[in-house]
């Protein structure tokens, strides 16, 4: 569920003359136009792999496909919260253990075929197979069955309470379940349907008439992909582009803001910066040296150098924009007094010395070196080992061999994993983990939200990890364009309500 | 000289294989499996076993040259294994932009030098003959991609002549957009290239220049310009033709730099990206055309080197 | 004009020397002493030069002078091991295809010919993709990827020597392989042979600043000058000393290998020895 892919395709970014791209080449490319049957020309780093949510698409296919050609029983929108798309209504019973679905009437597929609720079982059903490659595979295996009384009920029986259950379902595209070949071919619900996609290049999607809802706004969606995220920033001033979906490369937004023709949208991320610590290599099985190491990081000066003006800080694993989040940045302050005394506490008054395995691609070799510099100031000597992404899987995610690492964790509501201790950071605290599963089990929002609160300040006081900063979600767009998700949450990027001057 | 040109062929086609087995074992020596450029990283063990058939690497090494050559016979560069993507397509995309940038730079590189080479030569007592070479000098010493950067600061922010990096989305078919995106890149690597080619064809001329049949020609009262232009060309053209072939692969490879500079989707940026993503079958795919096409250019010089050089043509030697 | 030429050609030595003297003492000097720790985080993002920071900061705040004085010690330190490398195995391949026999010895010179047909930034590339990213692959890698030049002149120039009167003699009278390589053999082709060294180790130094640009060389916090200028190009109208700095110190190093490569190849020429001991 780390996307590692997402910034290992812009680490090119890092070889461009990034602020270069910017001045005003406007030659090439008609503003095209706008109105109710206007093209938009949207911008992305991330192509899809292939069409599939279940077959390793990646974060493009979500961003293309979600909420444009397939649609879920729940919305996710862009504030977070959930709202009923295709399921009009659910109820839950008593125990919390069943949930009986309602399916919207006159819903059609775009082959024609109308929506059924062995649909609905077949789409749960494929994210759940052995060969599925679905990034919420593991929170779904609390299904224990999945009935159809009729064409238009779906009931799931649970092992265990889960009371996000209908927000996992907001993941999980309904898809005809007479469909073949979904890795190169499409058959949903949405707005849109797929148009040409050429690899490399460009996707389409084109309004669909026989949409249940109120129509697109607009009549043809096209994504450019691009490797390079300056070359990206150049199609965006030179007219070739009418927004790109989150901006990578920090260094462009100041001329960008300066040309006047754009509008910078500081949305809410959900990326974090992570010094992630192997809580069961030593020494950082001991909490001190984790807040010592916390507590002697300038985190604002941090997160200034890589990203300028933009970003926020954090000082837990949760971002604004979850239900559960309060402001714990006073919790481990940048304090380097402190820093000295836990470590002294610790027994390491005369510091030590850890190997920090640092992707290779941008921030985190940069992040690394202030680490590096900052730590050395309290007594740590960090030895950067760079790794590619695939050895950062295999080595550090996989095997648990490390001692140290930086990773970007993209995910909304991903704290919970704190609550597992096999996950890769080793973080093992059984009144954690049971607070955790108990928000899961629980009856009510308001208790679930009290219980991740309480572990979430938990595992911040314990400086389970070391949350260094929220990347910003910046989308920049031309001024002629409105209705455009800003906060990108889960990577999805609806279209339907984007309209042109 | 047909004889000549079947040796030199089966040359070729001998440096061929031999490339590619060192370029099929080299990869092979990657750490890492290439499967796990295809999982997410929670992946389970069934996912990798699965990915791994994907790839191929569940199979022997044998066995997976076997099947690779048997692709490349039928140009089947095989799939990325990052985009799954096809990576001949791919490929053939990016050379839209890489060759006209090699081309154009190589152009460029041309024009400049025997522009000043040979006046360089011919003016070689005068202030700006030393000048010129002077600058000769300077230029072989510069990175390219340093000149790229000041290129673009220049023309690109400060004057605001050329794009400064990126190739339009829709390439050729906006022609005017495309050639303006590759002016830079192709000045920078033009620049640094006609440096070096200038110093060669200064020396040539300057052997012309000091030549038997030039003096002869000069005795027999053809003007200077006219002796230069019916003996000089000729003569003066053989040890340059012979270093053009390996300098157009130099300027190749100048084009996978200047193409990180400038962000242009091709050949360049394409191994860079797949050298940091260990996409082996980009790399693989790369590799190959890149050999294939220095190869190519390589066995172009020698027989047009053949062709100029009268004196060559009798002797058997393949080398060089 | 000769003696004009050997008059050029010694001030060009002169010239050589002095700018590669200058890398040198700033490499000696970063050894004892730098204006700021290379982690000195102090100075502020992007500072403009002055008197505290003479050529400014890099975004994480850290003094580009010092930084560029390291890389002075890196830089020298690539063309020195990868041309050792390139010496050690080119030279033993083009030996041992001078002394070899015909067939091997074509066989040895057509693979060369191969070889040498790559430009030795993508052999090194390819190289260095098959270890972790490090300043001792970087060299290791353009070390192999220039041997094949070295090789092919050894060969050259050994074969010259192998066919002359001196070298029959030596043999006739008995002197082993070993001997007439040691005794003959590597004193008549060092001269020659140092010219290409020199430019090699000019090539070695663009080799590594390109392979660093490209983000294939030696990882942080290592300051190679193509790292800093990769660093600095994105803030280049922000900070345009960073984007100039460290492009300016590579040409006065390759500029001055190449200089000190063209009096050597006047020292190296026989005909001016000639005239000399005349």
């Amino acid at each position: 569920m780390i996307s590692l892919k997402r910034k290992a395709l812009v680490a090119a970014a890092a070889l461009t003359v990034s602020a270069l791209a910017l001045t005003g080449c406007a030659q090439g490319g008609s503003a095209g136009k706008g109105g109710a049957d206007a093209t938009i020309r949207i911008g992305s780093l991330y192509e899809p792999v292939n069409l599939s949510n279940v077959a390793g698409g990646g974060q493009g296919v979500t961003e293309a496909l979600s909420g444009n050609v397939y649609e879920s029983l729940f919305k996710l929108n862009d504030d977070g919260t959930i709202s009923p798309l295709l399921a009009t209504k659910h109820e839950m019973s008593s125990d919390g253990l069943t949930y009986t679905f309602t399916l919207r009437d006159g819903v059609k597929f775009h082959s024609g075929k109308a929506l059924t609720s062995a649909d609905v079982k077949a789409s749960i059903e494929a994210v759940l197979a052995p060969d599925s490659q679905s990034a919420r595979k593991s929170s779904l295996e609390v299904i224990k069955s999945i009935e159809t009384p009729d064409a238009h009920t779906v009931k799931v029986d649970l092992k265990q309470r889960s009371i996000s259950f209908p927000y996992l379902l907001s993941y999980i595209w309904v898809v005809n379940a007479d469909a073949k070949d979904l890795a190169k071919k499409e058959d949903g619900t949405g707005p849109y349907t797929l148009g040409e996609w050429k690899r490399g290049s460009t996707l389409t999607l084109n309004r669909w008439g026989g949409y249940w809802g109120e129509k697109a706004k607009n009549a043809k969606v096209v994504f450019s992909y691009f490797t390079d995220a300056t070359a990206e920033d150049t199609a965006l001033t030179s007219g070739r582009l009418d927004l790109i979906t989150s901006v990578q490369n920090p260094d462009a937004l100041p001329q960008l803001e300066k040309s006047g023709k754009f509008t910078i949208n500081d949305g809410k991320s959900t990326t974090k910066e992570l010094l992630a610590f192997n809580d069961k290599a030593k020494p950082f099985t001991d909490a001190k040296v984790r807040q010592a190491i916390y507590s002697a990081v300038d985190r604002k000066k941090l997160l200034n150098a890589i990203w300028g003006d933009y970003g926020t800080l954090i000082g837990s694993m949760v971002p604004p924009s979850d239900p559960w989040y309060e402001d714990l940045t006073s919790l481990n302050p940048y304090d380097p007094e402190r820093s000295k005394t836990l470590l002294k506490e610790a027994g390491l008054a005369n510091g030590f010395s850890f190997t920090l395995d640092t992707p290779s691609y941008d921030p985190h070799p940069a992040v690394a070196e202030f680490l590096q510099s900052e730590l050395k100031k309290v007594g740590i000597t960090v030895k950067i080992n760079t790794i590619s992404a695939d050895e950062w899987y295999t080595k550090v995610f996989k095997n648990h061999d490390f001692e140290a690492t930086l990773q970007e964790h993209v995910n909304d509501r991903d704290v919970v994993w704190y609550g597992n201790p096999e996950f890769y950071w080793g973080y093992d605290n059984p009144q954690v983990t049971k607070w955790i599963d108990e928000a899961e089990q629980a009856s009510s929002e308001a208790e679930q939200v009290k219980l991740l609160k309480q572990a979430n300040r938990q595992i911040a006081t314990d400086a389970a990890s070391a949350w260094l900063y929220l990347y910003p979600q910046i989308v920049v767009a031309s001024k002629d364009v409105s209705g455009y998700p800003v906060n990108g949450l889960n990577s999805q990027f609806p279209a339907y309500n984007i309209v042109k001057k | 000289m047909l004889g000549y040109v079947l040796r030199r062929g089966a040359l070729l086609i001998g440096s061929l294989v031999v490339a590619m087995i060192v370029i099929f074992v080299l990869l092979r020596l990657l750490p890492g499996d290439p499967a796990n450029a295809l999982l997410s990283v929670n992946a389970t063990p069934e996912q990798i076993a699965a990915a791994r058939k994907q790839v191929g690497s569940d199979q022997p090494l044998l066995a997976q040259f076997g099947t690779w050559t048997a692709q490349m016979l039928r140009f089947d560069l095989g799939d990325s294994l990052i985009t799954g993507a096809p990576v001949g397509p791919e490929i053939s995309s990016r050379l839209r932009v890489t060759l006209p940038l090699t081309l154009l730079a190589f152009g460029i590189a041309l024009v400049l030098s025997v522009a000043a080479g040979v006046t360089a030569a011919v003016q070689s007592d005068r202030w700006y003959g030393t000048l010129l070479s002077g600058v000769a000098q300077f230029g072989i010493a510069v990175p390219v991609f340093w000149i790229g950067i000041i290129l673009v600061w220049v023309f690109g922010l400060g004057l605001g002549w050329f794009p400064t990096g990126g190739f339009p989305p829709d390439d050729w078919s906006d022609p005017a957009g495309a050639f303006s995106s590759l002016v830079l890149p192709a000045l920078a690597i033009g620049l640094v290239m006609g440096a070096s080619l200038t110093r060669y064809i200064r020396s040539a001329t300057l052997d012309v220049l000091g030549s038997d049949y030039l003096r002869t020609a000069r005795a027999h009262g053809s003007g200077f310009g006219e002796a230069l232009w019916r003996h000089g060309l000729r003569n003066g053209a053989v040890p340059v033709v012979s270093v053009l072939g390996i300098e157009l692969a130099t300027t190749l490879l100048g084009a996978v730099v200047v193409e990180s500079v400038y962000a242009l989707p091709g050949l360049g940026s394409y191994l860079v990206d797949g050298i940091a993503k260990h996409d082996f079958a980009a790399i693989q795919g790369v590799l190959v055309v890149t050999t294939l096409l220095v190869l190519l250019v390589g066995f172009a010089a020698d027989v047009v080197q053949r062709i100029v050089d009268p004196r060559l043509r009798s002797s058997v030697g393949v080398a060089g | 004009m000769s003696r004009r030429r050997s008059w050029s050609r010694r001030a060009t030595l002169r010239l050589g020397l002095a700018l590669v003297g200058i890398v040198v003492l700033v490499a000696l000097v970063s050894l004892v002493w730098l204006p700021y720790a290379l982690d000195d985080t102090s100075g502020g993002r992007l500072s403009a030069p002055s008197a505290e920071h003479l050529l400014g900061t890099d975004k994480l705040g850290r003094d580009l002078l010092s930084q560029l004085m390291v890389g002075a010690r890196i830089a020298l330190l690539v063309g020195i091991g990868s041309v050792v490398i390139a010496t050690i195995i080119g030279v033993t391949i083009g030996l041992i295809a001078a002394f070899a026999a015909p067939w091997l010895d074509d066989s040895i010179s057509a693979l060369l010919d191969v070889a040498i047909a790559f430009p030795v930034l993508l052999t090194a590339m390819l190289i260095v993709a098959l270890q972790p990213p490090s300043l001792g692959s970087a060299i290791l890698a353009i070390g192999l990827g220039m041997s094949a030049v070295i090789a092919r002149i050894a060969r050259i120039l050994a074969k010259r020597v192998v066919g002359s009167q001196y070298v029959t003699a030596a043999r006739t009278s008995g002197t082993r392989t070993l001997g007439i390589v040691r005794r003959h053999v590597l004193p008549n082709i060092a001269p020659t042979l140092a010219v290409t060294l020199a430019l090699q180790f000019g090539a070695a130094v663009l080799a590594e600043a390109s392979l660093s640009y490209l983000g294939l060389g030696a990882p942080p916090p290592n300051a190679s000058w193509g790292r800093l200028l990769q660093e600095a190009q994105g803030t280049v109208l922000e900070a345009p000393v960073g984007a100039i700095a460290p492009g300016i110190a590579l040409v006065v190093l390759v500029l001055g290998v190449n200089f000190v490569a063209d009096g050597l190849r006047d020292a190296a020429d026989p005909t001016r020895r000639r005239r000399r001991s005349a």
